[in-house]
């Protein structure tokens, strides 16, 4: 059995009192092989972290496809199991939602960053997770100086209860199924959104206060964030779905005046980003954002970046990020 | 004495790369120093991969503590491995569990191979064990041939489309069978399904003899063993939600199988006849 493919090689972490498993995509530039580049990469990286229980090639290998890429334009990127995940050693909790929701994973995750970017010689990482992964990737953010950047993708600011009462369940399968169904939810919409008018510009309480403050520390630090999101359920383009509070606004005027935030709205996507449509588009955005915020040392775009610009002529998600790489929709200009 | 594939308590995992025609397959081989029986894992298919993992590699260690080498690995296109899943036929997965239950049988000491597959991978397993391949065969949920297991991954992933979808927008599996049948390729969560890959399920199919186990017996004289999953093995049979039912306790399912590759190896190593 090899250790690497291609560009992809096999690492294994230790010293985080439990043995982690992941993968490294060598940058287009790094022609070495296993090993001989570690101490020369200088720049920064992209590390991925689980979705809830998902392995880290993620749902439809979007991960990997994405890695691939990053790679591919020049940043080192690691595909990493947490602890109990994937091939990773370790027992995953039962309760592992409720876990994320409270930074569970967020110390081992910092403590690969650390390895990561001392044995890879990297300046820092950027911390890149898909919802429940988001959840993780901005609690170690807080919680990692090596931490350099976020791309946070369908991140979610509240405590979900991992499973509905089952009578609410089936009444939510009939209201999507049928019209008079669809009648009633929208009044239950309307119903909710009275509720949040009443309730002025209060948090819900069943908010993340301890993600928010994570949130409110790195982005008060001016660290880049890029945050995506995909059509929700019942939403209207990028803004939630009516009587839903709006988190993405919140944490943007929440982040403050001198931070980095940029917010993406992927049309195409669904909220796992694995579409072949969604995870081209979210890898357009990617790469410009990272070109404008990490702009490699040799400053001229590689192969890649040349195919990126042209196949993203036609397309709205693309143009955006080319005409404002670093902000689609700029915390600074008060979304 | 400790076994000296126990790091500090640990079983030893070697995760790498095992090349083949055009592509790179991704393994994991829970190593044991003198194993009772080697199994080769004939995991689920594209999608199905990711919401059975952790019971998968979980079921792996359990063997693995039990004395049993495992070797675990992602089809050609899909998940770690390498290779364009769209390219990928029924032959070049075929092939796959040829070139690994190779390597594994070859591994010394020898001890009995057993193939075990789940859905997909149990009729990949089946028709290797009917070209010659293994000592011993254990199939969970197998189906009748693969447009079967296609149709459980379809189904599976219009369930969770259906909920962000209202109204008219909302397609049935049927509506997307339709497509397929009309010779449009399907995108399913994450993986583009060619045509191709749709009318060749159809002649994909399990051996007749896999009918039932004293058949397979009869036939292959060998020991076989079918197991059909209930709902309560989700997400590894139909059904079940990542992050919840892939966390659950499986003990229940795993004790009594690894059990039965202990005693198939215990028999294969004896020498005792099967049928």
């Amino acid at each position: 059995m090899l250790e690497a493919a291609g560009k992809r090689e096999l690492i294994v972490l230790d010293g985080l009192g439990v043995r982690l498993r992941g993968t490294y995509h060598r940058p287009a530039d790094c022609s070495s092989e296993s090993g001989v580049s570690r101490t020369k990469l200088n720049g920064t990286g992209v590390l991925f972290v689980n979705s809830l229980s998902l392995p880290r090639a993620a749902s439809g290998d979007s991960a990997v496809f994405w890695a691939d890429s990053i790679a591919g334009h020049g940043y080192p990127a690691f595909r990493i199991d947490l602890p109990g995940l994937g091939d990773s050693e370790g027992e995953a909790s039962p309760d592992l939602l409720d876990s994320i929701g409270s930074g569970g994973l967020a110390s081992v995750a910092a403590g690969a960053a650390k390895q990561l970017v001392e044995q890879f010689g990297l300046s820092g990482l950027v911390i890149f997770g898909h919802c429940a992964g988001a959840v993780s990737a901005l609690f170690a953010g807080a919680a990692c100086p090596e931490c350099e950047g976020l791309i946070l993708l369908d991140p979610y600011f509240h405590l979900p209860h991992f499973k509905r009462p089952k009578m609410r369940q089936q009444m939510s399968d009939w209201a999507r199924r049928s019209k008079v169904g669809a009648v009633l939810s929208n009044g239950y919409d309307r119903a909710r959104k009275l509720r949040l008018a009443l309730r002025g510009s209060a948090l819900p309480g069943n908010a993340n206060s301890a993600l928010l403050a994570c949130w409110k520390q790195v982005a008060a630090a001016a660290t880049p964030i890029l945050l995506l999101k995909a059509p929700g359920i019942k939403a209207q383009g990028p803004k939630p779905r009516v009587g839903e509070f709006d988190y993405i606004g919140y944490v943007v005027k929440l982040a403050g005046r001198k931070s980095r935030v940029s917010v993406g709205f992927v049309e195409s996507a669904d909220h796992s980003f694995a579409n072949l449509a969604g995870r081209e588009a979210v890898d357009r955005l990617i790469a410009g954002w990272l070109a404008a915020q990490f702009p490699l040392q040799n400053g001229s775009p590689g192969k890649n970046d040349i195919a990126l610009l042209r196949t993203g002529k036609n397309d709205s998600e693309a143009r955006q990020s080319q005409a404002a790489p670093a902000g689609l929709g700029c915390a600074r200009e008060g979304r | 004495m400790q076994n000296q594939f126990h790091l500090n308590g640990r079983l030893q995992e070697l995760a790498g790369y095992f090349p083949v025609s055009g592509a790179h397959l991704y393994t994991v081989l829970h190593e044991v120093e003198k194993p009772l029986a080697r199994v080769l894992l004939v995991g689920p298919f594209a999608s199905e991969r990711h919401i059975s993992y952790l019971p998968w590699v979980r079921w792996a260690r359990s063997l693995a503590a039990d004395n049993i080498e495992v070797l675990r690995y992602d089809y050609r296109g899909i998940g770690e491995s390498t290779g364009d899943f769209e390219l990928m036929t029924f032959s070049d997965w075929s092939q796959d569990v040829r070139l690994l239950s190779a390597w594994l049988s070859d591994r010394v000491p020898h001890a009995p191979l057993v193939l075990h597959g789940l859905g997909m991978g149990a009729l990949l397993a089946g028709r290797a064990f009917d070209a010659g391949l293994g000592d011993a065969l254990l199939l969970w949920s197998p189906p009748a041939n693969a447009n079967q297991a296609l149709r459980a991954t379809l189904k599976r992933w219009v369930g969770l489309e259906q909920i962000f979808k209202f109204g008219p927008e909302r397609k049935s599996a049927s509506d997307y069978i339709r497509e397929l049948e009309q010779g449009a390729s399907l995108e399913v969560d994450g993986y583009r399904w060619p045509v191709k890959l749709w009318r060749d399920s159809f002649d994909f199919t399990l051996p007749a003899a896999f009918e039932s186990e004293e058949s397979a017996a009869a036939t292959y004289n060998r020991p076989v063993r079918i197991v059909k999953l209930t709902r309560e093995a989700a997400p590894l049979g139909k059904g079940g939600l990542v992050g919840h039912d892939d966390l659950k306790d499986f003990n229940w399912l795993y004790a009594p199988n690894r059990a039965w590759i202990a005693a198939a190896a215990a028999q294969i190593s004896h020498g005792i006849a099967y049928a």
